[in-house]
């Protein structure tokens, strides 16, 4: 019984230090993310949507039609599903 | 007459044992929910095989100069076999829910209460007679609770390689039913008003982010949990596989060939383990009500946590969410979209659940890098 008892006070001592444990490593994970990654995302933003934007700059917008860069967009986007979804 | 008896002492019909048979039923009955049920089918059906293999007398498949055998001392109990899936499954997940709405880390914290209390249960176990869980025992059958299954193998094969077996199958079994053990709880714990609760829609997440993403979580845990750094840093190298962009290659065999090579083989070493002796005993009907203990606990708290945050942030948290906190990836995101629709048939949770859900996926190696650090000799 005494060393049921042991048992319980070490299975005790490992719940509250784990939980203490994954909050502190979790949540610090939190704050990098908040403190470094975010701010450090707006200086380096996806090259792909300059890429995009480019094109539409130099020609002034074809009227009729969907831009082709659209088209192109759109067709990753519906292939990059379906193999996603493929299952 | 001597040869005859010989023919005859050479088939497996002379050479059955009770348990033998048992545990062939028991193969089968995993087979069954595999192929039937549609239960994790990919990891049962080679279990449930292998359970079958392992149990064929004379046979020796599991004995010194057997295939399952040697798949297993060289993939289990090395550790290979899981930490090459979890890397597999790195390259499946992308971060971006999280990395857009990172206070969902905290919920995929709260989740992993389910495998320390259920540390504690399995302890309390002792007090009936005929279980002796050592506390290694018990790291091992709480990590049921992490709700991921490498992770789940790779603690077991480290710490309680004798029940890996029975671990294993409450781990997948409990994964499978999570549609089924979840809404309960989840209904439970929250009112139709918080079912209802529509969230904010999540930022566009760059590049740079998710590239940066892996790399920060392994110097973490290079930092503070070496312990966890086998899981950590595989499920890392994978990510960062998918999101470079640079070894499209890699990354796709990573999330395909090779870990459905590795699923084949994983599965029959795991179905080494289910021998008639290692599994028919009143440990592993422990282990499975255990298993579903931790589950129910780890959701529990999840939803808790989620409803704690509900009320201490400015932007609206859905409850529901949190129970996908228990990894079970992308089972628990799922169930939790479904019972939100339940209550609100325009609201769509399946992006604000996958955060919880891929912090579910962190937090249960965290966890098992504890358990590993704190017990493991």
């Amino acid at each position: 019984m005494e060393a049921l008892d042991q048992l319980f006070i070490e299975a005790g001592t490992l719940m509250l230090a784990g939980m203490v444990f994954v909050f502190a490593f979790l949540g610090l994970l939190v704050v990098i993310i908040n403190a470094v990654l975010t701010p450090l995302a707006s200086k380096f933003p996806d090259p792909v949507a300059q890429s995009v934007t480019r094109p539409t700059l130099k020609k002034p917008a074809p009227q009729q039609g969907v831009s082709p860069t659209v088209v192109a967009a759109i067709s990753a986007a519906v292939s990059q599903y379906r193999q996603k979804h493929k299952e | 007459m001597e040869q005859l008896n010989t023919l005859w002492m050479s088939t497996g019909l002379a050479n059955f044992e009770m348990g033998q048979v048992i545990m062939m039923l028991v193969g089968c009955g995993l087979l069954y929910l595999a192929i039937a049920r549609n239960f994790e089918p990919l990891l049962l059906v080679p279990m449930g095989f292998g359970a079958i293999l392992t149990n064929i007398p004379l046979a020796g498949f599991s004995e010194v100069g057997g295939l399952l055998h040697y798949v297993y001392y060289a993939g289990i109990d090395t550790g290979i076999f899981p930490l090459l899936i979890f890397m597999g499954v790195g390259a499946m997940t992308d971060f971006g829910a999280l990395i857009a709405n990172p206070k969902m880390l905290f919920l995929g914290a709260a989740a992993q209460f389910g495998i320390f209390a259920t540390l504690f249960g399995a302890i309390a176990l002792n007090a009936i007679p005929g279980f002796e869980f050592s506390l290694q025992d018990a790291s091992a059958i709480a990590i049921i609770g992490g709700a991921d299954g490498p992770t789940a193998i790779f603690l077991a094969s480290k710490l309680a390689p004798e029940l890996l077996g029975a671990i294993a199958v409450a781990a997948y079994s409990y994964m499978a039913l999570v549609p089924i053990i979840q809404p309960p709880i989840m209904k439970l714990f929250t009112n139709e008003e918080e079912r209802k609760i529509e969230m904010a829609q999540l930022r566009h997440v760059t590049k740079f982010e998710k590239v940066i993403f892996p790399l920060a979580v392994l110097l973490m845990a290079i930092f503070f949990l070496p312990s966890a750094a086998p899981l950590v840093g595989m499920f890392c190298l994978g990510n960062l596989m998918r999101e470079c962009g640079v070894v499209d290659r890699l990354s796709s065999t990573a999330q395909n060939e090779l870990i459905n090579i590795v699923t084949i083989f994983l599965g029959l070493g795991v179905g080494s383990k289910l021998s008639a002796e290692a599994f028919l005993n009143v440990e592993t009907l422990g282990i499975l009500a255990l298993g579903a203990v931790a589950f129910s606990i780890g959701t529990t708290s999840g939803v808790l946590m989620a409803k704690l945050m509900n009320k201490l942030s400015k932007d609206p948290i859905n409850p529901l969410i949190g129970a996908a906190g228990v990894s079970a990836v992308p089972m628990a995101a799922r169930v939790a979209n479904k019972v939100g629709l339940e209550a609100n048939p325009h609201n769509f949770l399946l992006m604000h659940a996958m955060g919880p859900n891929v912090a579910g996926v962190l937090g249960s190696a965290v966890a098992a890098g504890i358990l590993l650090a704190l017990v493991g000799s």
